[in-house]
């Protein structure tokens, strides 16, 4: 017999024993789907880990990957923090991609490097900023749902960067290929690891990281932000402006996702295109809530859930697994530590002898 | 052995840094009333969530009619008959009575004959002359009525073993005196009742047995025909206690607070505030008395800047304050101690500094530039917890783990040390044990003395009696009469509680 016993107080070694559990049941259930294919999971498991983490290179593949989840999920930790569902980074990103995209794409190949990055970086903060100011203006001042509204603004800027693409930002030697002019290199971010695809965004996030942090534990906002995410009616009691630290909060994390979309094409595909995986943004979620909104910690699910996905291209080349595994395994894992949320509030009791138990009470 | 209904033996139950129950010895007899008397974190909730299976004891067992029993969930204590009304209560305020009354219920078939249940609850209801309407929602109740859904909560699941944890605390006199009542109809129906209160005159009153804790082990069980308050508040606390206090001569000075023909609407958009008005001077405190519900919370959120005044003006220290941000006000120098600590005072979650320092984050040395110094916070905490007597398991632990009478304590530490010229206070010793009720009292006093006036607000005429200085009554949103303490007595604010005009009580009397 099993029961759920309320808990004294959330343990630590809960916040570490809920994302192992989630991430294993995760693991079983993508082998059941591997399973129904008539694979050996076992295998398609091995194959995946050495495409992931064997070698320098496709170590450096996993880092590719995970550089955007870890820029994404350390601005989603800062809104999540205030109970505000922020689940737009995939337009945030897709947005961020496109405004740095103009510069690189109809300013001129001789601009200075560094002048150029350096508008590419803001342009695509900017550009995620402005998606994120929406939802956040809706809900602090008419109290829209921000699930709803962010939801929305998602496919909007996918029809956006589809409009682009099969219209005027079209490379016009793309036969026909919804694809802008290749990038100049004045507008590609630098490698940093010769021979590999790792390139400054990485920086861009273990700073990001870091500044995350500090904002939270050390400053007046960080302090602003858990009081409203915990009381709001507190919030309100001690004078803060709750719609103004909405906004700001999405400004960061909206920028944050934004800067992921530029990197992706200022650093990665060096052009923009239709497919520039904005599904990260969707990923960072469950990157951010394995982590329990600690935005160091999430750097390092990151990299585990970016091994996943690298790992994932090569058997989907080497064992005809298709690359929706990923996809079954992350949702898994996204389910079983919602679920477990309620771990964390109660404890499981395992009754032995319980049945001998009943059966004295009934002559009570 | 069938006398006892209930039995602890031996009940330890061990916090991280705190003993909260020390091998306690518990018998509750069939058909009893049974107090249990003791400071703020003397483990009294702790038992009692022991007794209802929210915890699990580490040593010690429960029999249940001389057998015994393995509790360990509050399904579990339903079976065994037990119910409980927790200290901070644990309804859904979005749901409807009928649905908090089945929220939980384990032998709940698929679908759900409401018509049935909505019966039972009303059969209930009237039994005790409730007055429940089975679909309103809950947060449209007030306090007592959400309580005696919490009543009907433990009665529909057939709870013969009633616990109460200090369900007096949140109500007024007249609603105390009706829980009484019920209370004593429900054992002369032979239901066995646990009741815990920090009121010595509702002991008196109620019980038939007291059992006395200090720090997480008893001190005794007596009989109340065999005790008498100052023997209790002596077992309780160690020591003899005073129920008188020493106050200075008043020292009355300018207008500090000016409330004038202010108008205001509640949650429900029901006008609350009937163009009232009174002033509040410096080195003052000026009693507010009046049954709940007649506009007191909303004057304080009013003049708080919480609530809009549709009409009228707040005035503080001559400045027009009327509807500005709540944080203007603060910082022109009022404070606030909101009557429902969990839901507006504290963040349950956070730990103790940061509770500590919600009106000082701001101001240096705690703020500084964009950031908060928390070498500088946790030393802020440690000076009010030192200073207030606080006890806390651990500093950063979230403070949803004090003890009731501790969190409150926090609390008016925190508003009480920002020094404001205008300090209100709504209920400040809710929940207060003797020596914590006692030393908040002094506190209220000592700052009248250094000049700051004191808008006291209370439905506790004991407290307003004991330590206004002047004392006004409102009734139905507006202000029926204004009286010096020394003139006051309790017949007069009864009667003017109830309603009635100046005039009219003056010639009844
Ligand atoms: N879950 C918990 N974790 C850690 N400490 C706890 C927990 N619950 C209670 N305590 C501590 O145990 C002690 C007893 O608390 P308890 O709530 O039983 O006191 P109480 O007698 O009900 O007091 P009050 O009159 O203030 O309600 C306190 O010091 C409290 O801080
Ligand atoms: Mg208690």
């Amino acid at each position: 017999m099993i029961r759920f016993e309320k808990r004294e107080s959330t343990s630590t070694s809960l916040k570490i024993l809920i994302p192992t559990v989630s991430i294993i049941l995760g693991i079983l259930i993508g082998a059941v789907a591997i399973l129904l294919k008539g694979i050996n999971p076992i295998k398609v498991y091995q194959a995946l880990l050495i495409g992931a983490y064997s070698s320098k290179y496709t170590f450096s593949e996993t880092l590719v990957a995970a550089t955007p989840l870890i820029l994404i999920s350390a601005g989603l930790i800062v809104v999540f923090k205030m109970n505000f569902w922020n689940i737009g980074a995939y337009g945030q990103y897709i947005m961020g991609a496109i405004f740095s995209s103009y510069f690189a794409i109809f300013w001129s190949p001789h601009i200075p490097k560094v002048i150029m990055l350096t508008v590419m970086v803001i342009a695509g903060m900017v550009g995620g900023a402005l998606w994120a100011i929406i939802p956040a203006l809706l809900k602090a001042y008419w109290e829209v749902n921000e699930v709803i509204s962010t939801l929305l603004l998602n496919y909007i800027a996918l029809f956006v960067l589809k409009f682009l693409m099969y219209g005027t930002w079209r490379d016009p030697l793309s036969h026909g290929f919804p694809l802008s002019k290749p990038f100049p290199n004045n507008a590609q971010l630098p490698r940093i690891i010769p021979h590999t695809r790792v390139n400054l965004g990485l920086i861009f996030g273990i700073i990001a990281v870091f500044v995350v942090w500090y904002l939270l534990k050390k400053t007046k906002f960080g302090y602003e932000i858990r009081v409203i995410g915990e009381n709001p009616n507190a919030a309100r009691y001690a004078g803060m402006n709750v719609a103004k630290n909405i906004i700001i909060a999405m400004i960061i994390s909206g920028a944050l996702a934004g800067l992921a979309g530029m990197v992706q094409v200022s650093g990665i595909i060096h052009l923009l295109q239709i497919k520039i995986n904005p599904d990260y943004g969707y990923t960072a979620i469950i990157v951010a809530w394995l982590a329990y909104l600690d935005p160091i910690v999430a750097s390092f699910f990151a990299v585990f859930l970016g091994g996943l996905a690298s790992g994932a291209y090569q058997i989907q080349i080497t064992m005809q697994v298709p690359f929706g595994i990923v996809g079954v395994i992350e949702s898994a894992i996204l389910f079983v530590l919602i679920g477990s949320e309620i771990f964390m509030r109660y404890r499981l009791v395992f009754d032995v002898g319980k049945k001998k138990h009943s059966g004295q009470e009934e002559t009570l | 052995m069938a006398e006892y209904i209930l039995q602890a033996r031996n009940i330890t139950k061990k916090f991280p840094g705190v003993l909260a129950n020390d091998h306690i010895n518990f018998d509750l007899k069939k058909g009893e009333i049974h107090t249990i008397l003791g400071e703020n974190g003397a483990g009294k909730s702790t038992l009692m969530n022991i007794l209802d299976g929210i915890y699990y004891p580490n040593e010690g067992e429960i029999y249940i009619n001389g057998k015994k029993a393995n509790i360990r969930s509050p399904f579990d204590s339903m079976r065994y008959g037990i119910g409980m009304i927790h200290q901070h209560f644990m309804l859904v305020d979005t749901l409807t009575v009928l649905e908090n009354v089945i929220l939980g219920l384990k032998d709940q078939s698929f679908f759900i004959n409401k018509k049935q249940i909505a019966d039972k609850i009303i059969e209930i209801s009237d039994k005790y002359k409730f007055d429940l309407k089975p679909f309103a929602k809950i947060w449209q109740l007030s306090v007592g009525e959400q309580q005696r859904v919490e009543i009907v909560k433990m009665l529909f699941r057939g709870a013969d073993i009633l616990i109460l944890d200090e369900p007096t605390a949140v109500l007024t006199p007249q609603e105390s005196e009706a829980l009484f009542e019920i209370l004593k109809k429900m054992k002369s129906e032979g239901k066995s009742i646990i009741f815990i209160s920090h009121k010595l005159n509702e002991v008196m009153e109620i019980s038939d047995r007291i059992t006395v804790l200090r720090k997480g082990k008893v001190i005794g069980t007596v009989n109340k025909e065999e005790t008498n308050p100052v023997e209790l508040a002596k077992m309780m606390v160690g020591r003899e206690v005073l129920f008188r206090l020493q106050r200075k001569p008043l020292e009355r000075g300018e207008e500090v607070l000016k409330v004038e023909n202010v108008e205001a609407y509640n949650d429900r958009g029901i006008k609350v505030l009937n163009k009232i008005g009174f002033t509040v001077h410096k080195g003052e405190i000026f009693g507010l008395a009046g049954v709940a519900g007649n506009g007191q919370k909303e004057l304080a959120q009013v003049i708080t800047g919480l609530r809009k005044a549709t009409s009228g003006k707040v005035f503080l220290l001559g400045k027009d304050i009327t509807n500005q941000h709540p944080l203007v006000i603060a910082n022109s120098g009022t404070n606030y101690i909101p009557p429902d600590r969990l839901k507006v005072g504290l963040i349950p979650n956070l730990s103790s500094i940061d509770n500590a320092i919600l009106r000082r984050y701001r101001k240096n040395p705690i703020g500084s530039g964009i950031l908060v110094n928390y070498k500088k916070a946790r030393e802020y905490t440690e000076s009010l917890i030192e200073k207030f007597n606080i006890m806390v398991p651990r500093i950063d632990a979230p403070v949803k783990l004090l003890s009731g009478g501790n969190m409150q304590k926090l609390l008016l530490a925190r508003e009480i040390s920002e020094n404001p010229a205008l300090l209100i206070a709504v209920h400040p010793t809710r929940g207060l044990d003797i020596g914590a009720t006692e030393f908040i009292r002094k506190k209220l006093l000592e700052v009248r003395d250094s000049g700051m006036a004191v808008l006291l607000i209370s439905e506790d005429l004991d407290e307003i009696l004991m330590i206004s200085d002047r004392i006004g009554v409102i009734y139905e949103g507006r202000i029926t009469g204004i009286m010096d303490a020394k003139d006051a007595d309790v017949h007069k604010i009864g009667l003017l509680m109830a309603g009635s005009t100046e005039e009219e009580s003056a010639t009844v009397h």
